[in-house]
C-alpha cells in the first residue's frame, strides 16, 4: 500500500480502474444512462470484477429463462459478453440468439485500457424479423409469446448506439480524470506530511542533541564551582582565623601599622569568603540543592534585624534607614535565614547605590498574590478554571526604596541574571561581583514568592518581594 | 525511468522546476496547447492557490512507436514557493531529467541561484549526484523590460555544458524547444545507461522527430547553446 502510493506519485499514475473510481458516482452515472436511454448498464474492471450493474430483466430474457435449454442459452451469451476484452481500443459487438446484441465498449484512460462497458442487451433497429435461433433454441418456444416478448425489447440503432457509448466514455473519462486527481491530492497530501515529520525528527534531534551536550556542560561547571569553592574555603577559613588571632593580640602585641595590614588582610578575606559563599549558594539553587527550613516567620522581625545589620554601612555613607510597618501584617512560612539573606542583598544594594546623605525606606505590608499552583501552566490567564485557578492568596509585600541612581529602563530585566552589572565596566565605582539580586530572586522563588523592581533613573529604585501567607496547615 | 517488458512501455519523468513565479505551470500549459490532440494527455493541476502550484502539475504524453513500443512521458512541475521544499524533494523524486525554468529579470538573479541552489540539494538528498542529472535551462519572460541581456546570456552558457534556451512562455515561444532539448539530453543519458536501442530497438530519432510534428509551427526560433 504504501509502496504503491510513493509509485503513484513518482510517476502520477494509476493501474487500476478501482483505484480511480467512486463506486457510487459511477452507478450514479450508470443509473442515469438506464434512465435516459432505457438501456442496461454494466462496468467491469480490466480484471474482470464488476463495478456498477444497472439492468432490467426483459420480458423475452424472462422468457427464456423460464424454458430448460433456454436459461442454459442464456447464461452462456450473457457469461460470454461479459468475458469479452475489446482489443485495439474499439467497441465490440456481442450478439445474443435472440437477435439482441450486447456492445462491449473499453474503457481507456491515459492511452491504458483500464476496464469495459457491457451496453444491452438491446435490438439492432434494423432487425425486423424474429430470428430462428429465438425460435430454435428450446423445443418449447412458442412463437406468438416469443414475437410479444421480444417486442418489449429496447430498440436502438446502431449509429445511436455508438453515439451514446461514446458519451458514456466521456463522463467516465471525467470522473477518472478527478478520481485521478483526488487520489494523487490525497497521496501528496500524506506523502508532505510525511516528509515534513521526518525533516522535524531530525532536526528535533540535533537540537536535543546540542541541549543534552549543554547540558552536561553546565552539570561540569556546577561540580567544578561546587569542589573549588569548597577548596578555596578552607584554607581561607584559616587565613581568617589567624588574622583574628594576629589582631587580638595572641602572638604578641603588634605596633598600629601591623595592626592597620593585619585587619586589611582579614576584611579582605571576609569579602573573599563571602563571595565564595554567594557563588557556592548560586550554584545549590541552580540544581535545586539548597535545602530551605521554613518556620512561621514575623516578617516585622526579619525586617527589624536586617536593619540593624545594615545600619553601620548606612551611617558611614550618612544615609537614613528607616523601618515602617502596618500592625495587621500575618506572619509567613519562609527559612528564617534565607529571607534575611534576600533582604540583606536588596538593603545593601539601595546603600550602595545611593549617593551620600540619601534615604533608604524599609516597610512590609499585606497585599494579594496569585500562587503558582505546582506544575500547571499557570500563564494561560483566564483559562481553563479561571475562576478557581486564579484567584488570590493574602500575601506580604516587602519593599526595601531607595532615592539612588535607578536603573535604565533597558536593564531591569537583566539585573537578576547571575553575574550582570549595569556599569559592568571594571573602572566602575561600586563593589560586588553581581550575585545579590540572583540569589535573592532564586531565594524568593523557593519560597513561591515573586521579587519585582520599579525604578526611575536618577530618582531611586524600589524593590518588592512578596510572599505568601502562611498556611494554618503547614506549620 | 520505469521500463515494463510486458506492457512494452518505457516510462520517462522530467520535472519544470525553478523559483516560484518563473513559469514553470506556463510553460506545460503552453506544452499543452500547442500539441496535436494525439498521445495528449489532461493537463492535471493539484491544489493551487492564488493561482500558485501547492503540490505540481503533471502532463502526460505518449509516444507509439514503429516497434510497438509505447513511450509514456510524464512532465511535472514542482511548486516554486520556498515554504513547499519537502513537496518539492518529493516530486523530484524518480525524475530522468530537469528543466531549470529561470525567471530573466535582472531582480530575480538571487531568486534564481538560490532555486538552483535548492535544485542540487534536493537531488543530493534523494541521493542523486546533481552533475549526472540530465539538464536544460529556459531563460523566460523574454518580453519584460530589465531582462538581463541575450549576449549576456550567452557569454554566462558558454561557460557550462548546459543547452540554454531562451523563452516567453505566456506567448508559446521557446517553450517547444526548451522540451525537446530537454527529451533529448535525458534521452541521451537514458541511451548510455539502459542501450535503449540495443536492447528494444527503440530509436531516439523516431521518438523525437514525432514529438516535433506533433508540435505546430515553431512560435520563435530561440535555441542558443
Ligand atoms: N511577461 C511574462 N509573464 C510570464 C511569462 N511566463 C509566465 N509569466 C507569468 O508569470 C506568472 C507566474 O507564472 P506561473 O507559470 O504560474 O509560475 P510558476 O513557476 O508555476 O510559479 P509557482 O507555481 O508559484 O512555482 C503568471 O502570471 C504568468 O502569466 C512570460 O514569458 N512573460
Ligand atoms: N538599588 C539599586 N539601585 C541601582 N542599581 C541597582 C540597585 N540594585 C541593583 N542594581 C543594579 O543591579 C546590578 C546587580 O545587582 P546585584 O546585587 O546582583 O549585584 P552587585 O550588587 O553588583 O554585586 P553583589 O550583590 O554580588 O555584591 C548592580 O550591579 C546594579 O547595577
Ligand atoms: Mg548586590
Ligand atoms: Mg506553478
Amino acid at each position: 500500500m504504501d509502496e504503491s502510493k510513493t509509485a503513484d506519485i513518482s510517476y502520477g499514475e494509476i493501474a487500476n480502474l478501482e483505484d480511480l473510481i467512486d463506486r457510487d458516482s459511477l452507478r450514479e452515472v450508470c443509473r442515469s444512462f438506464f434512465d435516459l436511454f432505457g438501456l442496461s448498464i454494466r462496468v467491469f474492471s480490466q480484471r474482470g470484477s464488476l463495478l456498477a450493474n444497472v439492468h432490467e430483466e426483459r420480458s423475452v430474457c424472462r422468457y427464456v429463462n423460464s424454458l430448460t435449454k433456454g436459461r442454459v442459452a442464456c447464461a452462456e451469451t450473457v457469461a460470454q459478453a461479459q468475458m469479452l476484452v475489446p482489443e485495439g481500443g474499439t467497441t465490440v459487438t456481442h450478439n445474443c440468439f435472440t437477435g439482441a446484441v450486447y456492445h462491449v465498449v473499453p474503457i481507456i484512460y491515459d492511452e491504458r485500457q483500464l476496464g469495459r462497458i457491457v451496453i444491452g442487451p438491446f435490438l439492432p433497429s434494423e432487425t425486423n424479423e424474429i430470428p430462428a435461433s429465438l425460435l430454435h433454441i428450446d423445443p418449447q418456444v412458442e412463437p406468438a409469446r416469443a414475437r410479444l416478448a421480444l417486442a418489449e425489447m429496447p430498440r436502438v440503432r446502431a449509429q445511436t448506439a455508438g453515439r451514446i457509448a461514446t458519451h458514456l466514455r466521456g463522463v467516465l473519462d471525467l470522473i477518472l480524470f478527478s478520481g485521478h486527481r483526488a487520489r494523487l491530492t490525497s497521496a501528496m497530501h500524506l506523502a508532505t506530511v510525511r516528509e515534513n515529520y521526518r525533516e522535524l525528527s531530525e532536526k528535533n534531534t540535533r537540537l536535543q542533541d546540542a541541549y543534552d551536550k549543554l547540558k552536561e556542560l553546565d552539570r561540569l561547571k556546577s561540580n567544578f564551582l561546587a569542589t573549588v569553592s569548597h577548596e578555596l574555603r578552607t584554607p581561607l577559613t584559616s587565613i581568617i582565623g589567624y588574622s583574628e588571632m594576629l589582631e587580638a593580640g595572641i602572638a604578641g602585641d603588634l605596633s598600629p601599622e601591623q595592626l592597620g595590614f593585619v585587619e586589611t588582610i582579614r576584611t579582605k578575606g571576609e569579602l573573599l569568603l563571602q563571595l565564595i559563599s554567594s557563588l557556592l549558594d548560586l550554584n545549590k539553587l541552580e540544581r535545586g540543592q539548597l535545602s530551605i527550613s521554613t518556620e512561621y516567620v514575623d516578617p516585622r522581625a526579619v525586617l527589624a534585624e536586617v536593619k540593624d545589620t545594615c545600619l553601620p554601612e548606612a551611617e558611614k555613607k550618612h544615609i537614613k534607614l528607616e523601618l515602617s510597618w502596618h500592625q495587621d501584617v500575618p506572619a509567613v512560612q519562609a527559612d528564617p535565614v534565607r529571607l534575611r539573606q534576600i533582604l540583606i542583598n536588596l538593603v545593601s544594594n539601595a546603600v550602595k547605590f545611593t549617593p551620600d546623605s540619601g534615604r533608604v525606606d524599609l516597610s512590609v505590608k499585606t497585599t494579594e498574590m496569585r500562587v503558582a499552583q505546582g506544575d500547571d501552566d499557570d500563564d494561560d490567564a483566564g483559562g481553563f478554571g479561571a475562576a478557581l485557578m486564579m484567584a488570590p492568596e493574602r500575601a506580604v509585600e516587602f519593599c526595601v526604596k531607595d532615592t539612588g541612581i535607578g536603573i535604565p529602563e533597558a536593564e531591569i530585566a537583566k539585573i537578576f541574571d547571575a553575574f550582570y552589572q549595569v556599569d559592568g565596566s571594571s573602572t566602575r565605582e561600586y563593589g560586588g561581583a553581581g550575585l545579590g539580586l540572583s540569589i535573592a530572586r532564586s531565594l524568593v522563588e523557593a519560597h513561591h514568592g515573586t521579587i519585582r523592581v520599579a525604578s526611575e533613573l536618577g530618582q531611586g529604585t524600589s524593590f518588592f518581594v512578596t510572599l505568601p501567607e502562611a498556611q494554618p496547615d503547614q506549620a | 525511468m520505469q521500463l515494463d517488458f510486458q506492457a512494452r512501455e518505457v516510462t520517462v519523468k522530467l520535472v519544470y522546476y525553478g523559483p516560484a513565479l518563473s513559469g514553470k505551470t506556463t510553460n506545460l500549459q503552453a506544452i499543452h496547447r500547442l500539441l496535436t490532440p494525439e498521445g495528449k494527455g489532461r493537463l492535471m493541476t493539484l491544489e493551487t492557490r492564488d493561482d500558485r502550484t501547492l503540490f505540481f502539475d503533471l502532463l502526460p504524453l505518449t509516444v507509439n512507436t514503429e516497434m510497438g513500443l509505447t513511450v509514456r512521458i510524464k512532465l511535472f512541475t514542482v511548486p516554486g514557493q520556498v515554504i513547499h521544499n519537502s513537496t518539492r524533494r518529493l516530486v523530484l523524486q524518480g525524475a530522468d531529467g530537469v528543466a531549470f525554468i529561470a525567471d530573466s529579470q535582472v531582480a530575480e538573479v538571487r531568486a534564481n541561484q538560490a532555486s538552483f541552489k535548492d535544485l542540487r540539494k534536493n537531488l543530493r538528498e534523494n541521493g542523486i549526484d546533481p552533475a549526472a542529472m540530465p539538464l536544460v535551462i529556459q531563460y523566460n519572460k523574454r518580453d519584460l523590460p530589465n531582462v538581463r541581456s541575450e549576449e549576456e546570456i550567452m557569454r554566462m552558457a558558454s561557460q557550462g555544458k548546459e543547452r540554454i534556451y531562451l523563452a516567453t512562455a505566456t506567448h508559446g515561444a521557446g517553450v517547444a524547444d526548451t522540451f525537446m532539448g530537454l527529451i533529448g539530453t535525458t534521452w541521451e543519458n537514458m541511451e548510455r545507461q539502459h542501450k535503449l536501442t540495443e536492447r528494444f530497438g527503440l530509436n531516439e530519432q523516431a521518438v523525437m522527430s514525432d514529438l516535433r510534428r506533433r508540435f505546430g509551427p515553431p512560435v520563435e526560433a530561440t535555441k542558443h547553446g
